[in-house]
C-alpha cells in the first residue's frame, strides 16, 4: 500500500463519476490547449510566412490594429535600401479574402521588380510576367485543396485572375497564399500608393548585434514608421493580441468550470465518506494527512483529466486547422511554454478544488464522524 | 508514574447542554490494567471511550494520557496513531481496502517503506488466524474475521493500550468467545492495558476492574485482587503476539 492507493480506491469505487469529472477536466484543459495553440499558431503562421522570402525586418505602420490595416507609402523603398547594411528591400500589400467565394486565403503582393520574386520556389508554370496584373502564383497546399492547375482561373478578390504558377513553399502561410502583382492588388483595394509593410532583408553574414544597428539607422532615417523583426510584428498586431487575450478569458472561464467539477465531485465524495473520514482519524491520521489525502485525490483526478486534455487539446487543433474555412491561417501550435501553462493548471485545478471539500473532511471531531454512517 | 489516562472532573454536553452525556466524572487508568465499563444504554460509556482516547473534546474537565493534558487535536492522532489502538463495534474497516491494507493504513506514517509495513501487517494478521483472508475485502469476510481485522489494525504500531467499544456487540456467540480469547492472550502475554466498552456482564467480568456508568455518573467501581489477568477462554487463541 503507498499514498496513492487510498485515493484511487475512492476513485474507482466511484468510476461514472470520476470518469465523468476527468472528461470535464479534459475537456477544459483541451479547450485551453487549443484555444491558446491556434491563436498562437495564427501569429506563428504571419510571422514565419513574412520571413520565408528572406526578410529579417518589417517597417509598418505604428499601432496597426491588423495585419492588413498596417499602411505604408510604398514610396519608401530607396531610404531603405539606402542604409547601410540591408540587401534587399520590397513593399508588399497583404489581405485575407475568399478564393473563389470558397476557402479564405492570404493575398500577397509584390512589385513586379521586387527580388522576392526570385525565389519563389514554383512546382510549375512561372512568375507573373508583369505585363498582366491580372496572374498569380498560389501556394501548392491551396491549390491542391481547390483542385487548381497553371492555366485554370481563381477568383480573388472578385477578380479573376490566371493561375501561372504553382509554389512549394516552406511555410503554411505561404502554402495556403496567392502571389500577385502589387499593382492590380492595389487598384482592387483601392490603396494606390501604399502597402502593408516593407520586408526587408539584411547583408549576411550579420549577428544580432548588426541586426540591432540595422534597425536603429531605419528607424531614424524612418522615424515616423515601425521597424521589428517578423516575429515582433507579429506578435505586436493589437488584433492578434486581441484574440489572445479573448483566448486567455475563455480558457480562464474552462478551467474555472473545471475547477468547480472537482470541487463538486470532491465534495460529493467526501459528505459520502465523512465516516471513513473518522476511522482514519481514530486510527491516528491526523488533520493535515486526511487533508492531504483529499488534496491528492483532487491532484489525480486533475492530472488524468490534464493528461487526456492535452491530447484532446492537439486533436481538436487538428481537427480546426484541417477545415475548410481555417485551412492555411489557423494552424496548431503547441509548444513547450503552452503545455507547462496546461500542467500548472492541472496541478492548480485538482487542489485547490479540493480544498473545500478537505476542510469539510476535518472540521469534524472523529467522533461526530464517525456517528455519520 | 502518572496513571496512563486521567480524566478530571469530566462532563460532556451535547445540544447546548439540553443532553448531559457524562458529569463531573473523574477516573484513572493505570497501565497494564484491564478495565471493563458497564452501564445501561445511553449511560455514556461510549461518550467516555470517545473522551479518553481524543475522538471528542469534553465540554468541562482534562483529559490527561501519561501525564500530559493534550488538547489539540493533532496532539491527540498522533498519541492514538502510537499509543492508542481502538476497536468498535462496528469495527470501522476501510471497504474499499483489503483485509491487509486495512492493517497497513493505521502504519501510514509511522512506520516507514511500504514493505515493512505490508510484512508486519501480513504478520499481524496471519498471527489472528487470517493468513488466508489478507486479500479480501471486509464485505467478504465474516464478523468475526472482521473483528479480528480490526484488532490487528489496533495493535498495528504496537500501542500502549487497547480500547474496545462493544467488541463483540455485533457477533455471535462463538466469534464472540475468539474474540475475548484474543484480547485475554493480548494482556497477559504484552501486557497491554485495555479498556472495554460493553453493556454484557460476561464480557465485563473477565477485566480486573470494572466501573458502572448511570447517567453519566460513576456509580460502581470494584477491583479484583492485584495481578489478576483475565482468563482466557475456553477458544483456542491465536499464536503470540509480537
Amino acid at each position: 500500500m503507498n499514498p496513492l492507493t487510498l485515493p484511487l480506491r475512492n476513485l474507482l469505487g466511484q468510476p461514472i463519476r470520476s470518469a465523468l469529472t476527468i472528461l470535464g477536466i479534459a475537456v477544459a484543459i483541451g479547450g485551453f490547449i487549443a484555444l491558446k495553440g491556434l491563436t498562437l499558431g495564427v501569429e506563428d503562421a504571419f510571422s514565419q510566412g513574412l520571413g520565408e522570402p528572406g526578410a529579417d525586418l518589417v517597417v509598418s505602420q505604428r499601432g496597426a490594429f491588423s495585419l492588413i490595416n498596417s499602411s505604408v507609402p510604398d514610396s519608401l523603398g530607396p531610404t531603405i535600401s539606402a542604409v547601410n547594411g540591408v540587401d534587399v528591400v520590397s513593399g508588399a500589400l497583404l489581405n485575407i479574402t475568399a478564393a473563389d467565394n470558397n476557402a479564405n486565403i492570404v493575398i500577397a503582393a509584390w512589385p513586379m521588380n521586387s527580388t522576392f520574386w526570385r525565389g519563389v520556389p514554383l512546382t510549375s508554370g512561372r512568375i507573373p510576367s508583369g505585363d498582366h496584373v491580372w496572374e498569380t502564383v498560389l501556394g501548392e497546399s491551396i491549390a491542391n485543396a481547390l483542385n487548381k492547375h497553371v492555366g485554370d482561373e481563381i477568383e480573388l478578390q472578385y477578380q479573376p485572375y490566371r493561375i501561372v504558377g504553382i509554389a512549394a513553399f516552406a511555410t503554411v502561410l505561404n502554402q495556403n497564399m496567392a502571389l500577385v502583382p502589387l499593382a492590380g492588388l492595389q487598384q482592387l483595394l483601392a490603396r494606390e500608393g501604399t502597402v502593408t509593410l516593407y520586408q526587408v532583408g539584411l547583408k549576411r553574414p550579420f549577428n544580432a548585434e548588426r541586426m540591432a544597428a540595422i534597425r536603429e539607422a531605419i528607424s531614424q532615417a524612418m522615424p515616423d514608421f515601425l521597424v521589428t523583426t517578423t516575429e515582433e510584428f507579429t506578435h505586436d498586431i493589437r488584433l492578434f493580441r486581441i484574440i489572445q487575450a479573448f483566448a486567455w478569458t475563455v480558457s480562464v472561464v474552462v478551467l474555472v468550470m473545471a475547477l468547480l467539477a472537482v470541487a463538486n465531485t470532491l465534495l460529493m465524495a467526501v459528505n459520502e465518506r465523512t465516516h471513513e473520514f473518522g476511522i482514519l482519524a481514530a486510527i491516528g491520521w491526523t488533520p493535515a494527512r486526511t487533508l492531504g489525502l483529499i488534496l491528492l485525490e483532487g491532484l489525480v483526478i486533475s492530472a488524468l483529466g490534464g493528461v487526456f486534455g492535452i491530447g484532446l487539446g492537439i486533436v481538436i487543433m487538428k481537427l480546426v486547422s484541417m477545415t475548410h474555412i481555417a485551412s492555411g491561417l489557423l494552424e496548431p501550435h503547441l509548444t513547450s511554454a503552452l503545455a507547462v501553462q496546461a500542467l500548472v493548471s492541472v496541478f492548480a485545478i485538482g487542489p485547490l478544488g479540493a480544498l473545500y471539500p478537505a476542510w469539510r473532511a476535518i472540521r469534524l471531531t472523529p467522533a461526530e464522524a464517525l456517528r455519520r454512517l | 508514574m502518572p496513571p496512563l489516562i486521567e480524566l478530571i472532573h469530566i462532563r460532556r454536553e451535547f445540544d447546548g447542554g439540553r443532553i448531559v452525556a457524562l458529569d463531573d466524572l473523574s477516573l484513572e487508568i493505570e497501565r497494564g490494567n484491564s478495565l471493563s465499563i458497564i452501564g445501561p444504554s445511553g449511560s455514556g460509556k461510549s461518550t467516555l471511550l470517545n473522551l479518553m482516547c481524543g475522538l471528542d473534546r469534553p465540554s468541562h474537565g482534562v483529559v490527561r494520557f501519561d501525564g500530559n493534558d493534550v488538547r489539540t487535536r493533532a496532539g491527540w492522532a498522533h498519541i492514538r496513531a502510537r499509543r492508542v489502538g481502538i476497536v468498535f463495534q462496528s469495527f470501522c474497516l476501510i471497504s474499499t481496502l483489503n483485509a491487509r491494507e486495512n492493517v497497513e493504513v493505521a502504519m501510514m506514517g509511522q512506520i516507514a517503506g511500504s514493505a515493512n509495513r505490508r510484512k508486519r501487517a501480513m504478520d499481524l494478521l496471519e498471527r489472528m488466524g487470517l493468513a488466508n483472508r489478507i486479500g479480501l475485502r471486509p464485505a467478504e469476510l465474516s464478523g468475526g474475521e472482521r473483528q479480528r481485522v480490526a484488532i490487528a489494525r489496533a495493535l498495528a504500531n504496537g500501542p500502549d493500550v487497547l480500547v474496545a467499544d462493544e467488541p463483540t456487540g455485533s457477533l455471535d456467540q462463538k466469534s464472540s468467545r475468539a474474540i475475548m480469547a484474543i484480547l485475554a492472550e493480548l494482556q497477559q502475554t504484552i501486557e497491554l492495558t485495555l479498556v472495554l466498552v460493553t453493556h454484557d456482564q460476561s464480557v465485563a467480568a473477565c477485566c480486573r476492574r470494572q466501573i458502572e456508568l448511570i447517567d453519566g455518573r460513576i456509580v460502581g467501581d470494584a477491583i479484583r485482587q492485584p495481578g489478576y489477568k483475565m482468563p482466557a477462554r475456553e477458544v483456542t487463541a491465536p499464536a503470540r503476539l509480537p
